[in-house]
């Protein structure tokens, strides 16, 4: 029933903030701050706009305890009908790791290798179709930091 | 770049590994090179753009991606990314 609510509301929105997902979007020419930003709050908030985080309906799988901080398998999931998905950190300078817009009708079942300094915490944030910030935290650690050459 | 894509039942798989040495600002003052990394990756099948990604300096060394997208069988994928000194770099594939 809630969620219905959401939907109606968001349209709205929606509408208003964003033209149209089949276009394309580089991250780093339209929001060239958020890729400087060094704590996760502030990417996020210098990417969408607003803080206000809802958890649920996203998976975030990493190992518990990564052996090699230099390449880190990260899976992210979500059956949200989604505009665009981001991934933080909290460990290396800069938190924004990747911005990932979705297209009309796609799925998210994403699967990258990341580097971390050191043991931290993971972020994912989905924005779905409806205006809202779904996130998922996952902290892990790491055995041998991978950001130093 | 590697690129594979499996089509199963309307969607298909795809995975890619970039060749790129994903040099950071803190290597980069380290070894007293240019910092050097993958910014954007797109992936298009029939024009239409299927995945798309901004990326940073934390992804790891010649990263793979995976991802899922709706398609089918026999259509051509074709995958591009930029890095941070402008270069680009694109390969196509069929759909299996």
């Amino acid at each position: 029933m809630q969620r219905r609510k959401f939907l109606s509301f968001g349209a709205v929105a929606v509408a208003a903030m964003m033209p149209s997902s089949l276009s394309a979007t580089d991250y780093r020419k339209t929001k060239p701050d958020t890729w400087t930003s060094h704590t996760v709050d502030d990417s996020i908030k210098k990417l969408y706009g607003t803080g206000k985080l809802i958890e649920e309906g996203v998976t975030l799988k990493t190992p518990d305890v990564a052996a090699n901080g230099g390449a880190i398998p990260v899976d992210i999931s979500s059956n949200i009908a989604a505009k665009s998905v981001a991934l933080f950190q909290d460990a290396n300078p800069e938190s924004t790791v990747a911005v990932w817009t979705v297209p009309e009708n796609g799925i998210i079942d994403y699967s990258l290798k990341i580097k971390m300094k050191a043991s931290g915490t993971m972020t994912v944030v989905v924005e779905g179709l409806d205006g809202k910030l779904y996130v998922a935290n996952k902290t892990l650690q790491v055995a041998l930091g991978g950001c130093e050459g | 770049m590697k690129l594979k894509a499996k089509a199963k039942n309307g969607i298909v798989k795809a995975k890619v590994m970039m060749k790129h040495d994903m040099i950071t600002y803190d290597q980069a003052k380290k070894k007293g090179v240019k910092p050097n990394f993958i910014t954007y990756v797109t992936a298009s099948v029939d024009g239409k753009i299927v995945y798309e990604v901004s990326t940073s300096q934390f992804l790891s060394k010649n990263p793979i991606l995976k991802y899922k997208f709706r398609g089918e069988k026999g259509k051509k994928i074709t995958m591009t990314w930029k890095d941070l000194l402008g270069n680009t770099k694109s390969s196509t594939k069929k759909i299996k």
